[in-house]
């Protein structure tokens, strides 16, 4: 790190020191070390509120992409290990991370939790955030793309008031599209306002329960696995 | 959100960088732009409740500047505030999300006896 300058001016008998210090630069140290040890791997961040459907949306993708991807997930949630056992009843191969009570997960975290779970052939990784429109924006934890999942039952004003979450998106996935016909939530309105936070957002609306919007989906994730791939072939070669 | 564990990594970034001198600290000034999520009262009442866990700092106050949102458009190169986080630039109306202010969580600057 760039050592800070000082301009040693006292003010009275205080003397100042003017620094640049970063509170994450912790974080986004390990978060650095992360993509350093999974060239290979893509990963992907999902986070969403609590409920929005993150896991059954792991468990639908991983029926979808058996034979063609491997995948697995690291899962955080404040307490239990219910949600790895979800995952892992489906053949998914799943990790769980229990924050104890904290509201977000961190890069160190991921870190310890790649000792723990066997990566070989693994073509995408997905880290399955604690539910929390607020505290997980803040933290980068090595991933290639973070992914926010949005209920259509949570209300489509949630872009402005959550926007940090939405400006470090590259994909909205609208869930539960199958409920659209009985909530008030227009796509159209929510596309808007997303892309007011974060003009590049792309939006996708899925049901993981009846399978709309999931071959395309998979397609999104089919082609940023190939593509990570080759780039890192490419700096290799 | 987090507000003490924040407060715990300002004692141990200043503790790893200035490791002779935090006995004399007085001030600590924080620059936080809106998007890093960080309420100024709950910092404060943070940074008291992790001092009376460390006397040794309680002669220490915190100070945070809270930072508006600043985008530079791509296009005319102006730079604009953003509002009601429309990331738009305010010259050319042409949406932007190269953020030049807003994200930062930093120390700024330290006051030593």
């Amino acid at each position: 790190m760039q050592k800070p300058k000082s301009n040693q001016a006292s003010v009275g008998s205080v003397q100042c020191e003017n620094t640049t210090l970063n509170l994450l630069k912790v974080n986004d140290f390990v978060a650095k070390a992360i993509r350093d040890r999974l060239p290979n791997i893509l990963v992907i961040n999902v986070c969403s509120s609590p409920g929005s459907g993150k896991t059954t949306l792991m468990q639908e993708t991983g029926k979808r992409l058996k034979g063609k991807l491997n995948m697995a997930v690291l899962v955080g949630d404040p307490e239990t290990e219910r949600d790895a056992i979800r995952m892992r009843d489906v053949g998914i191969n799943a990790l769980q991370i229990v924050t104890g009570g904290m509201c977000h997960i961190e890069a160190q975290m991921i870190f310890q939790a790649l000792d723990h779970i066997d990566l070989t052939g693994t073509d995408v990784l997905f880290i399955e955030n604690v539910g929390n429109l607020v505290c997980p924006a803040a933290f980068d934890l090595g991933e290639d793309y973070r992914v926010t999942v949005l209920a259509c039952t949570e209300g489509d004003d949630k872009p402005k008031k959550y926007p940090r979450m939405f400006l470090t998106s590259e994909l909205l996935i609208v869930s539960k599209s199958d409920l659209l016909p009985y909530v008030p939530f227009s796509v159209e309105a929510v596309t808007k306002d997303a892309r007011d936070v974060n003009p590049d957002i792309e939006v996708l609306s899925i049901s993981s329960l009846k399978g709309d919007g999931m071959a395309a989906w998979c397609d999104w994730l089919t082609e940023r696995v190939y593509a990570k791939k080759e780039k890192t072939s490419e700096k290799v070669m | 959100m987090h507000e003490i564990s924040l407060v715990r990594n300002i004692f141990r970034t200043l503790e790893e960088e200035f490791p002779n001198d935090m006995q004399r600290v007085r001030g600590i000034y924080l620059k936080a732009g809106l998007l890093s999520n960080v309420q100024p009262i709950l910092m404060q009442n943070a940074f008291q409740a992790v001092l009376e866990d460390q006397p040794k700092y309680n002669k220490t106050s915190l100070h945070v500047e809270v930072l508006s949102i600043l985008i530079q458009c791509d296009l005319c190169g102006q730079t604009s505030e953003v509002e009601q986080y429309r990331f738009v630039c305010s010259h050319c109306g042409r949406p932007s999300r190269n953020v030049i202010q807003g994200e930062e969580l930093l120390i700024s600057k330290v006051e030593f006896e």
